[in-house]
């Protein structure tokens, strides 16, 4: 029998480990949180000044325009969407797939997965001419006579999913952390700490029903979320694919944007993950570089499987003998904006091929930047779908520019604002790992020791 | 003493109030962002009565005061409102309703405009008693419906905010009626007294001033700075008798009986003489394909006319001579088919020119062709020059040259009808030069300006402005402080033409009432009734002029006096006069023209003439013309037919000469001429002479408003003074790259349809006549497509629309069509360059084949109606459905803008409200928006509706009149105003509709991007190019069919 590497490393005690991920809910933040925080913050309040402008004066202060009549806002929304993907592989389709290696970094994932959600959920709402009368998009008796949503859009299907998945993936989150947040309240040493974590472990006593019941729902909803991972990029993808544009109307597309966003998602959570280990030393027995090169490896295959898809699109662009489509692409990639798609190519296909060697993938900084530049790559990736494709279609004399302005990068660096606020509170308020699923994985590894 | 004498008009008085206006929108002038913009946008919150106060300065002290007062009492009425902003709107019915104005029903008065080169007859839609709308008169005998982009754009300069109030001094404070007329009165008796106006198409204005003139010993002066000068001295010296004493010696041609014409430089189709009526006639000479005309222009700039010739071959100013004589020689000499191939003095002055296919740098079959071509289709053909573009040194010469030819080829009295000459058009720069020098003499003490604006027209050398200086007194009747009113000592606006009485002759014997549509919105006065009043109170001039009251008096008595026993002797003359006034118009019968006799003793002064270096070529542009209209946000915004480029000039150059000057688009280029330089960005145009810089002129101006200001430069300047007159084109320049960039506002890129990039797209789909004549449907290829849906069942209406590009010039005057009848914004050029223009219709023009030679074609696109509409099902609000009658509508106000629509249109005719456009339109602009189309506001996509508006009201008056429709009773925006006929709507399941013929029965009718299956419900039809050529395409996209 092969000997596994111990998941968790340092001889921890199961106090250690409680007090371990405690520890930064329980003690005051350092100056580099509090940097952190304030940069952030700041940000995020230059996010929401943004969206007040933008929306108050109406979409033409960002680079959309005719023809190009999506932009940074869908190119944005569809990059944090993608990025919500990792967290729910990992905590959903890992977990049921008893992948014990999940658990050190599942708890964290799930977050930025909510995170993710929740700021890329704002995007399709702002964006749209009239944001105030956004809620005509969701189907609800109103007294506007017959007035209904038209089911055939795939724009209303992607608020049923995004909707959906916000909703389910919160929910499992939550669930999960019900008896660390026990835990936490039955630690506390002051009055609030108690009742506010109290409230939050929603009377967890830690009974064996209590352990029982939670178990299975669980169980039950990681079930739920995992055919979310397939379903809800494949339909922010049936945004484009159903549509007739050249260069989005593609049957590759589910697939291509699932993995694209399994492959962003794990990009973001090694960036994340390789900061939290910098930021809370401790982690780093429960994060192993062990964790970081599994990630990595997932990384490496599925930025494979998305430089496949973009080589396949040529080759249907070229087979289907469409002038249009095969036009497209051309341009796409020699066009005005070729660059946009070279940044994307080197990022997300080349990047990550050095992690065939096995030193880069278990090298932090490399991965950090290979991370970044997923990251950078995957944002390029909805950029060249996006803009390429509208910029020049049918009638060459509609063709034209994006004309990207100020606010297209204030709305896009402001977003980062909104996500890392989120994250670093998250980072403090909530244990950043589970307690009471990472004590089990305190034998793996160790079994040789009772041979 | 009100001229005005009709009484129907009340409710214009709400419009006087309604006029004092807030800002000036924001988006037009913030690219300009210039003081001006800076101190209004510094104001524009300031929502107090003193905001007026900082606006007007001391010129209008006692108006704020007003305005204080008048609010302060609103305030107090208005409890509920909260600020200014949003006022509180009270809807106030009719004390007495006035007879012909119903509520919600539009009345429409027969009118004419003339805009100083052409009449066109016009109907003037008005609701509740002020016109929102421009189209052409159906009955009117010339332009027979067409309008022109100017005729239907001058309604936003009767609703321009910066017209004058009411008349002004020098200082710029108002003045009084009264006391103008003393001073002038007092003035005009030391004598020296000079009327300068522009054309006077209005035979009684004419006489007016002719009257006038006779009184105080004046002296009438004309001049307009598209003059056709050059045509009548051509017509003086080439013919002993060319016109009768009371016309004016510029003939009227007869395009649509010409079966070949060759124009050189004149740009009849666009710009000269008279555009919508030539455009009419040369497309009804194209609508019978079998037999129809072939257009060969020699073109020294890309012009619309050589857009749309079958053959056209680019050329410098300076070879104008070459080609007129070249072809002379080749019919006179070479064919020896003439009686004049005998004279030898014929022959010594076309020896010369024997072999100028060669300088002209084109095949000498080819030109041999055209020649016999021409002679082949004798006392059929016509060739035509003219316009600012053949303004050279050579210009008579050039005229003498062209008779000759159409006297050779025995056109004259057929296709050129001299009986029938053009009325009014007696610009002369010879005589402006002569009034300049009169001026520093300090003859002249009293000068009255009308209707022409010589201080921003007249090249800035010939030293107009410091003449006009010596001059005691100068009076200008403009409706603004603009480049000339700055120097005049009183400024007496005329009525706007849409508020006053006149007449226009709009050719020889056509005669057209001009009817007043409101009633004066401001304190003006015609200029007709200024000079009888002056003639009155001084006690001179005849009792003509004297006795009448008003000038609609002096316009009744000479219609009874002159103009009835032209047309209809004997008949009374009120029912003359009511008939004219319905019909729009009436009509001298017409007198046979015998062919004149060519003196061939002129031809002796026609010389060879060739030049090296670059040639400058300035030539008025479709929308602008002149210039004179430029605060007319359309029009800045319409995007040239040809360049595209809208919001600037600029000079036009060929691609060999960019690459020589290493010049990119928008370059900022330095011209210099003579000294003088003019700074002004590069646009690189295929299909122009190396040596060509061609540049637009009516831009550049300095004083018109706040929309045209500074838009662009005076390239009138470049006019140079030479002999006893001043050329504006062909003059040697040098042009220097200063290596800064400039952005011009194009809507449309250049693109070449056939090139890599777009090979085998089937947009507009052309054939050569030869192709046509074997095959009906030539390259006009479809698609087997099959569908597992039925489809939409139509039982009742189902609306289509068909153009046909054979007839389409892209004169562009149904997108201003569309523009004032669905109140479309304008944006400004910095949103033009960011792509947010709104056009519904836009033209799309294209260029085929390689850089030097291509040729263009127009595609007006508007939205297809498809019945697979791709844009409604991707709608996730349903703002966007599908009609019963196959109409694509926008429910506004159900659109949240996810935008979608506009990505999922393959024709991309779907426009977003960026910004509140609407919101931002300055009072009293909006008196001119259509009250049957919404105004959108921000958010909301919008596009065209197929004047969904105008099908309802024609359903409404059949349902009242218990009746069905009738055939092609439905007449929608852009085909009532298309002057080439282009464009048939219709309903598509009456079978003896137009349109429903074209889609059954032609066999050149095709759909847009037909393999796509959208099922639109527009159709083009293909363009036949009447030339030589067998074949129109070498590529693979043949007829036939693929799946």
């Amino acid at each position: 029998m092969m000997q596994r590497s111990p998941l968790i490393t340092g001889n921890k005690t199961l106090k250690d480990i409680t007090d371990d991920i405690a520890a930064p809910i329980e003690s005051m933040p350092g100056n580099g949180w509090v940097g952190l925080f304030l940069g952030a913050k700041a940000l995020f309040v230059f996010y929401i000044i943004t969206i007040g402008i933008v929306v108050s004066t109406g979409m033409g202060l960002l680079g959309v325009n005719h023809p190009n009549a999506w932009g940074t806002m869908i190119i944005t929304f569809v990059f944090w969407i993608g990025i919500g993907h990792a967290g729910t592989l990992i905590s959903a389709i890992l977990f049921l797939f008893r992948q014990k290696w999940r658990t050190s970094v599942a708890r964290t994932a799930e977050a930025m997965t909510v995170f993710a959600v929740m700021t890329a959920g704002l995007f399709p709402l702002m964006h749209t001419g009239r944001p105030w009368l956004d809620y005509w998009l969701f189907p609800y008796p109103n007294q506007r006579g017959p007035l209904w949503v038209n089911f055939r859009s795939p724009l209303l299907w992607d608020v049923f999913a995004v909707s959906t998945y916000a909703t389910v993936s919160m929910v499992f989150w939550y669930i999960g952390m019900v008896p660390d947040f026990a835990t936490i309240r039955d630690r506390a040493k002051n009055k609030i700490r108690q009742t506010v974590y109290g409230i939050l472990s929603l009377g967890w006593r830690g009974t064996a029903r209590d352990w029982s019941h939670y178990e299975i729902v669980y169980m039950l909803l990681a079930g739920l979320s995992t055919p979310l991972v397939l379903s809800v990029h494949t339909i922010v993808s049936f945004d484009f694919a159903v549509s007739n544009l050249p260069g989005w109307h593609t049957t590759i597309f589910p697939p291509y944007f699932v993995a694209g966003a399994i492959f962003s998602g794990f990009g973001m959570v090694v960036t994340l993950m390789t900061l939290v280990r910098i930021g809370f030393p401790t982690f780093k027995d429960y994060i192993t570089i062990n964790h970081m090169e599994v990630m990595n490896k997932i990384i490496m295959t599925t930025g494979l499987m998305v430089g496949y898809a973009y080589a396949s699109e040529f080759f249907i662009a070229w087979y289907s003998g469409n002038i249009y489509e095969r036009f497209v692409f051309v341009n796409r990639a020699f066009g005005d904006y070729g660059w946009s798609y070279w940044i994307m190519v080197c990022c997300n296909v080349l990047s990550p091929q050095i992690f065939w060697f096995k030193r880069f993938r278990r090298s932090i900084p490399v991965m950090f930047v290979v991370s970044i530049f997923v990251n950078i790559g995957m944002w390029f990736e909805r950029f060249v779908i996006t803009v390429t494709s509208l910029h020049a279609d049918f009638l060459p004399s509609s063709w034209g520019s994006y004309a990207w302005s100020r606010y297209d990068s204030f709305i896009l660096l402001g977003s980062f604002g909104m996500f890392l606020t989120l994250f670093l509170l998250y980072l403090r308020l909530f244990p950043a790992i589970s307690i009471a699923e990472i004590k089990p994985m305190l034998h793996v590894g160790k079994e040789g020791g009772h041979q | 003493m009100s001229e005005i004498q009709i009484e129907n008009r009340e409710e214009s008085n709400a419009l006087e109030k309604s006029e004092k206006a807030e800002r000036y929108w924001l988006s037009l002038d913030q690219w300009n962002n210039d003081d001006e913009f800076q101190k209004i946008a510094e104001q524009e919150f300031l929502s107090s009565p003193l905001r007026e106060d900082a606006e007007n300065g001391s010129q209008e002290s006692g108006w704020a005061r007003r305005e204080f007062l008048k609010l302060m009492g609103a305030s107090l009425a208005m409890t509920s409102a909260g600020c200014l902003r949003r006022p509180v709107q009270k809807i106030v019915p009719y004390n007495k309703q006035p007879e012909e104005v119903t509520f919600g029903v539009s009345n429409n008065y027969s009118s004419v405009y003339f805009d100083g080169s052409e009449g066109i007859g016009l109907l003037v839609k008005t609701r509740e008693g002020r016109p929102i709308k421009i189209e052409g008169n159906e009955k009117h005998p010339l332009n027979k419906g067409g309008t022109s982009v100017r005729a239907q754009a001058h309604l936003l300069s009767l609703y321009d905010p910066e017209r004058l109030r009411g008349p002004r001094q020098k200082s710029g404070a108002s003045a009084k009626w009264e006391e103008i007329d003393d001073a002038v009165v007092k003035q005009l008796g030391k004598g020296g007294v000079v009327v300068m106006t522009g054309s006077l198409a209005s035979p009684s204005t004419r006489a007016l001033v002719t009257d006038f003139c006779q009184g105080f010993g004046a002296k009438h002066i004309v001049w307009e700075p598209l003059s056709y000068e050059e045509i009548r001295e051509g017509q003086k010296a080439s013919y002993a008798a060319p016109f009768s004493p009371d016309q004016t010696g510029v003939p009227f041609y007869r395009f649509d009986k010409a079966k070949v014409i060759v124009s050189v430089d004149a740009d009849f189709l666009g710009t000269w003489l008279a555009p919508t009526v030539f455009t009419r006639q040369f497309s009804s000479a194209r609508k019978n394909i079998e037999k129809m005309n072939r257009l060969v222009a020699f073109d020294s700039y890309y012009s619309l006319t050589g857009a749309n010739a079958d053959i056209r071959m680019r050329i410098k100013p300076s070879q104008q001579l070459d080609v007129v004589m070249g072809l002379a020689h080749e019919i006179v000499l070479k064919q020896g088919k003439s009686h004049f191939s005998g004279d030898s003095r014929v022959k010594a002055a076309l020896e010369p020119f024997a072999n100028v296919s060669i300088k002209l740098g084109m095949e000498p079959a080819l030109f041999s062709q055209i020649a016999k071509d021409l002679i082949e289709n004798k006392g059929e053909s016509l060739v035509v020059a003219g316009g600012l573009p053949t303004m050279t040194e050579k210009a008579v010469e050039l005229q003498v040259a062209v008779n000759f030819l159409n006297s050779v080829l025995e056109n004259d009295g057929k296709t050129i009808e001299f009986k029938s000459a053009f009325a009014g058009l007696n610009g002369s720069m010879k005589s402006v030069l002569e009034l300049i020098e009169s001026m520093n003499t300090g003859s002249v003490k009293t000068i009255v300006i009308h209707k022409t604006n010589p201080i921003y027209n007249l090249p800035e050398s010939l030293g107009f402005k410091e003449a006009l200086k010596k001059v005691e007194m100068v009076l200008y009747t403009g409706d603004r402080v603009d480049e000339t009113g700055r120097q005049a000592d009183y400024v007496i606006p005329d009525n706007h033409s849409l508020e006053t009485w006149g007449d226009i002759e709009t050719a020889g014997g056509y005669y057209s009432l001009q009817q007043p549509t409101i009633r004066p919105l401001y304190d003006t006065r015609s200029f007709q009734l200024s000079l009888m009043t002056w003639a009155f109170m001084s006690k001179k001039g005849s009792s003509r002029l004297t006795t009448p009251e008003t000038y609609y008096d002096y316009l009744r008595a000479f219609w009874k006096d002159e103009v009835l026993p032209k047309v209809a002797k004997g008949k009374d003359f009120e029912d003359f006069w009511e008939t004219a006034l319905q019909e729009g118009y009436v009509e001298v019968p017409r007198a046979n023209s015998a062919p004149r006799v060519f003196k061939a003793e002129s031809l002796s002064s026609v010389t060879p003439w060739s030049q090296s270096g670059y040639e400058v070529v300035l030539y008025p542009t479709v929308a602008l013309g002149d210039g004179a209209l430029a605060n007319v946000s359309w029009l800045q915004e319409l995007p040239d037919p040809v360049t595209k480029i809208c919001w600037d000039n600029y000079v036009s150059l060929s691609l060999a000469t960019a690459e020589k000057l290493k010049v990119k688009e928008g370059s900022l280029m330095e011209l210099n001429m003579s000294g003088q330089t003019l700074t002004l960005p590069a646009h690189i145009h295929p299909g122009l002479h190396d040596e060509v810089l061609a540049i637009p002129v009516g831009y550049g101006r300095t004083a018109a408003g706040k929309i045209a200001n500074n838009v662009g430069v005076n390239s009138f300047n470049l006019g140079r003074k030479k002999g006893a007159s001043v050329v504006f084109s062909g003059m040697k320049a040098e042009l220097k790259n200063t290596g800064k960039d400039y952005q011009l506002a194009n809507p449309q890129g250049h693109h070449v349809l056939g090139d890599s990039k777009t090979a085998g797209r089937k947009i507009v789909v052309e054939a050569t006549l030869a192709e046509y004549l074997k095959d009906k449907a030539a390259n006009n290829h479809n698609h087997k497509i099959w569908s597992i849906w039925e489809g939409h069942q139509y039982n009742g209406n189902k609306w289509g629309m068909s153009i046909d590009l054979n007839a389409c010039t892209g004169c562009n005057s149904c997108v201003v069509a569309c523009q004032s009848e669905n109140n479309i914004p304008v944006v400004g050029k910095k949103y033009v360059i960011q792509g947010r223009e709104m056009h519904w219709l836009r033209i799309d023009r294209y260029f085929v084949g390689g850089p030097a030679q291509a040729e263009a074609v127009f595609q007006p696109i508007l939205c297809q109606h498809c019945d697979n509409a791709p844009c409604e099902t991707v709608c996730p609000v349903l703002a966007t459905v599908h009609s019963s009658e196959g109409l694509n509508d926008m429910v506004y106000n159900r659109c949240v803008g996810t935008r979608y629509c506009s990505n999922n249109c393959p024709y991309k005719v779907r426009r977003f409200n960026w910004f509140n456009f609407n919101k931002d339109i300055e009072k009293p602009l909006h008196l001119a928006l259509n009250p049957d189309v919404t105004v959108r506001m921000r958010g909301v996509m919008e596009k065209c509706s197929f004047c969904v508006h105008r099908i309802k009201e024609v359903k409404n008056t059949a349902r009242l009149e218990g009746r069905n429709l009738k055939t092609d009773e439905v007449k929608v925006a852009c085909q009532s105003s298309c002057s080439a006929n282009a464009i048939a709507f219709g309903d598509l399941n009456n079978p003896d509709s137009e349109v429903a013929k074209a889609f059954k029965d032609d066999p050149r009718s095709y759909a847009l991007l037909e393999e796509f299956h959208a099922a639109p419900s527009v159709r083009y039809q293909t363009k036949i190019r009447n030339n030589h050529q067998e074949k129109r395409y070498n590529d693979a996209h043949k007829k036939g069919g693929h799946a």
